[in-house]
């Protein structure tokens, strides 16, 4: 996990970018292009650093330990917002970019630009208004499960090497019954980078560094992230 | 005394509950175009017209049976005669004149006048009779009263109560209303044209024996003929004099028929907007359960396009009329209305009980959002309203204007973005879940009482066994959401089961829960 985080850009997106990751790394920084964001930022308590887009990003490099920052491309312009993303991409092939769309139209360009994530505000939002009007209920647990800070959640949790679940098939091991947790997908290295959802069925022989995607009250996910912890004796 | 006991009779008509009944359901199939039943109605005459023209056609030179010569001049004849008399029934309230008469006197300590009450329902009686859709209705009732054979050509004026029936000739009539002045005044200038071409050709040309024109009938014939530039030619003036009258008629006739044709032309144009309204109005009003959206913008079109894949219908209100011709374009029902007026409603005829499943409002400002919600909750309160939240500080005062559900695009970016550094294997797996990227999908199932027994043993049916996950059951009554229950929790009416598996599993669970309870 990154344990330094960016966020470029001063509006009301980036606020709540800025908002919400700030107390949850290590580092933080806020980039702005124009004094008026300065300006802006300052005002609402956040330290902030002027740059400008066509420089050539040393100070980043110096700053953070690139591997482990994340970037959150957030600029008010989409066409300033692709430029910088190629900007940081040109120079650092390993960063993690997170970058802001407009619309779908953007998006394309902010993956071409190489952004590894693209959040197009505009469909996302809509995603939200049909799934309230389809799936009220869905949405409105999900919601609680992934963004309200109660007691239930959804985590990811990597098998370490020395783990009990090494070597077990995922049908041997009972999340429901004996967890109170529901598994929802994995991500098995044999069989890929991507994640497999656990209702295909396949019973998945797990690995050390496979990820387990858990969803439960957070107390017993924290008994499960010991037990998958415990040293396999 | 016959003036109290009229007044009397008023009053019981007045306060009788099936007399008015009665009177509102005749108004409604003959003259209220939104009457659901007045259009069967409209097929029948219509269908009867047609008949009644053929019967016409056809007697002109065969003989028709008498059966069909008593249905065209009788049946349909008394059925055009009863609708006749209830249109003039309804035209007018005489039990509400009477009463306002009396009312009236008596505020004024004046004896009733049952003259003045019988005068006042008289005029408004003829104002019915005098009016051209009257007139043709009883031109059309005519072969009825004369079997002479000249009348019967009287059936043609049924054709002419096909205005009253088809809403395309009536809304022709009212564009070509429109134009009234310009088409009177070249009416007139037309007018003026043939008779003093006809007197001038008839000067010219009725001396001159070897001219086909010698009376006075047949100059206003060519007149007609020529400025309408028909010209058969089967009259032509031989004389130079006459000669020079045809021209400046052909070159008149040109201007009036190109003139005409302009006018009427501009006439469609100006109203080819409303024409397009009026159709959009009454297309909405035929459609079944639809989301009304208040506002378009590049977010309606998205919501729009999300909503259409679950085959639902969508109305948009846009006051703009840009942005309304815009998202026409895109084929969507769009009303260019003010959705926050009061007088959108009453003239889109939307009704929010019977069509709107819930409403949507995205306007582009928290203000506009909130104005408008008052005006929709002020019409109906139970209807499900949701927004877009602009600035989050505005939240209270949208839940304070009746908005139940919000959506703050800036404040979803911000949670998206916290889980996407921390979790973002968990966030990808619930993205792909919601929109049902790979075919697993996340859904709803609504419950009944004691399906509990039925709803856990099929959890454990080797069918979805591993394949179905159950994330939990919301209770509606409670409004919480019980994770992973016990397979002894107790299922009430209305609960909602959370499941995650394969699309075609879960309609199948679906399907077997449901099929289970009707054995």
């Amino acid at each position: 996990m990154a344990r330094s985080a960016a966020v470029f850009g001063f509006n009301e997106y980036s606020r709540q970018i800025a908002n919400q990751v700030r107390d949850i790394y290590q580092d933080f920084a806020l980039f702005v292009i124009s004094e008026e964001e300065k300006k802006e930022a300052l005002q609402a308590g956040f330290l902030v650093e002027l740059i400008d887009l066509s420089e050539d990003w040393q100070g980043i490099e110096r700053q953070f330990d690139v591997e482990s920052l994340i970037v959150f491309c957030a600029l008010a312009n989409d066409a300033e917002n692709v430029f910088l993303t190629i900007s940081l991409r040109a120079t650092f092939d390993k960063l993690n970019i997170v970058a802001l769309a407009q619309d779908n139209e953007s998006a394309i360009k902010m993956k071409s630009a190489g952004a590894d994530k693209v959040l197009p505000s505009l469909q996302i939002a809509a995603s939200v208004i049909s799934d309230m009007l389809g799936k009220p209920i869905v949405t409105k647990v999900l919601h609680e499960v992934l963004y309200e800070d109660g007691l239930l959640n959804i985590i990811e949790i990597e098998v370490t090497k020395d783990s009990e679940f090494v070597g077990k098939y995922l049908h041997d091991i009972h999340f429901k019954s004996e967890y109170d947790v529901i598994l929802l997908a994995i991500v098995d290295h044999e069989l890929g980078t991507t994640f497999s959802f656990a209702s295909k069925g396949h019973n998945h022989h797990i690995d050390p560094g496979d990820i387990l995607v858990v969803i439960g009250y957070q107390d017993k996910l924290d008994a499960l992230i010991r037990a998958v912890r415990k040293v396999h004796v | 005394m016959l003036g109290q006991w009229v007044v009397t009779f008023a009053f019981f008509l007045h306060s009788c509950a099936n007399y008015r009944n009665a009177k509102n359901f005749t108004y409604n199939i003959l003259e209220n175009n939104h009457f659901p039943y007045k259009k069967y109605f409209d097929y029948s005459m219509i269908a009867l017209i047609i008949l009644s023209v053929y019967i016409l056609i056809r007697q002109v030179k065969y003989e028709m049976s008498l059966t069909w010569l008593f249905f065209n001049n009788y049946v349909i004849s008394a059925i055009f005669l009863i609708e006749y008399l209830l249109r003039m029934w309804v035209y007018s309230d005489n039990a509400k004149v009477i009463i306002d008469q009396y009312e009236n006197d008596l505020f004024l300590h004046r004896r009733f006048s049952l003259s003045q009450a019988v005068k006042t329902i008289l005029k408004q009686k003829f104002e019915f009779i005098l009016s051209p859709s009257a007139i043709i209705d009883l031109l059309a009732i005519m072969p009825f009263l004369h079997e002479l054979r000249m009348l019967r050509i009287f059936v043609l004026f049924r054709v002419l109560k096909l205005f009253r029936y088809a809403r395309s000739l009536r809304r022709l009539i009212s564009i070509l209303a429109s134009k009234k002045f310009e088409l009177l005044t070249l009416g007139l200038f037309a007018l003026i044209m043939i008779i003093v071409s006809s007197v001038l050709i008839y000067v010219m040309e009725a001396t001159n024996p070897k001219s086909p024109i010698n009376t006075l009938f047949e100059s206003l014939y060519w007149s007609v003929v020529t400025i309408f530039t028909v010209g058969y030619g089967d009259m032509v003036p031989v004389t130079p004099e006459g000669r020079s009258v045809a021209m400046i008629v052909i070159i008149s006739g040109i201007a009036v028929i190109s003139f005409g044709t302009s006018i009427i032309v501009t006439a469609f144009t100006e109203k080819l907007d409303d024409i397009k309204e009026e159709k959009m109005i009454e297309d909405v009003s035929k459609l079944g359960k639809f989301y009304l959206i208040c506002g378009y913008s590049a977010l309606t079109n998205e919501v729009v396009h999300r909503l259409r894949k679950a085959s639902k219908d969508i109305v948009i209100l846009e006051k703009d009329p840009l942005k309304a011709k815009e998202a026409q374009s895109e084929g969507l029902y769009v009303l260019n209305f003010d959705p926050a007026s009061l007088h959108t409603y009453q003239m889109t005829r939307i009704h929010f009980e019977r069509q709107v499943i819930a409403v949507i409002l995205l306007e582009e400002s928290d203000v506009a959002n909130i104005y408008t919600a008052l005006t929709i909750r002020e019409l109906n309160k139970k209807i499900p309203l949701h927004s877009i939240l602009h600035k989050p500080e505005n939240r209270k005062k949208l839940s304070m204007a009746g908005i139940d559900e919000m959506v703050n695009p800036h404040e979803l970016v911000g949670f998206m973005s916290k889980k996407i550094s921390n979790q973002p294997v968990a966030f990808e797996v619930i993205h792909a879940l919601r929109s049902e990227h790979g075919g697993t999908a996340i859904d709803e199932i609504i419950l009944d009482s004691g399906m509990s027994k039925r709803f856990f043993e099929l959890l454990v049916h080797p069918l979805f066994h591993q394949r179905l996950s159950m994330l939990g059951i919301y209770q509606v009554n409670e409004q919480s959401f019980v994770f992973n229950p016990a397979a002894n929790f107790h299922i009430q009416a209305g609960d909602v089961a959370i499941v995650v598996a394969n699309r075609s599993l879960v309609n199948e669970f679906r399907n077997l829960l449901h099929r289970k309870k009707g054995k």
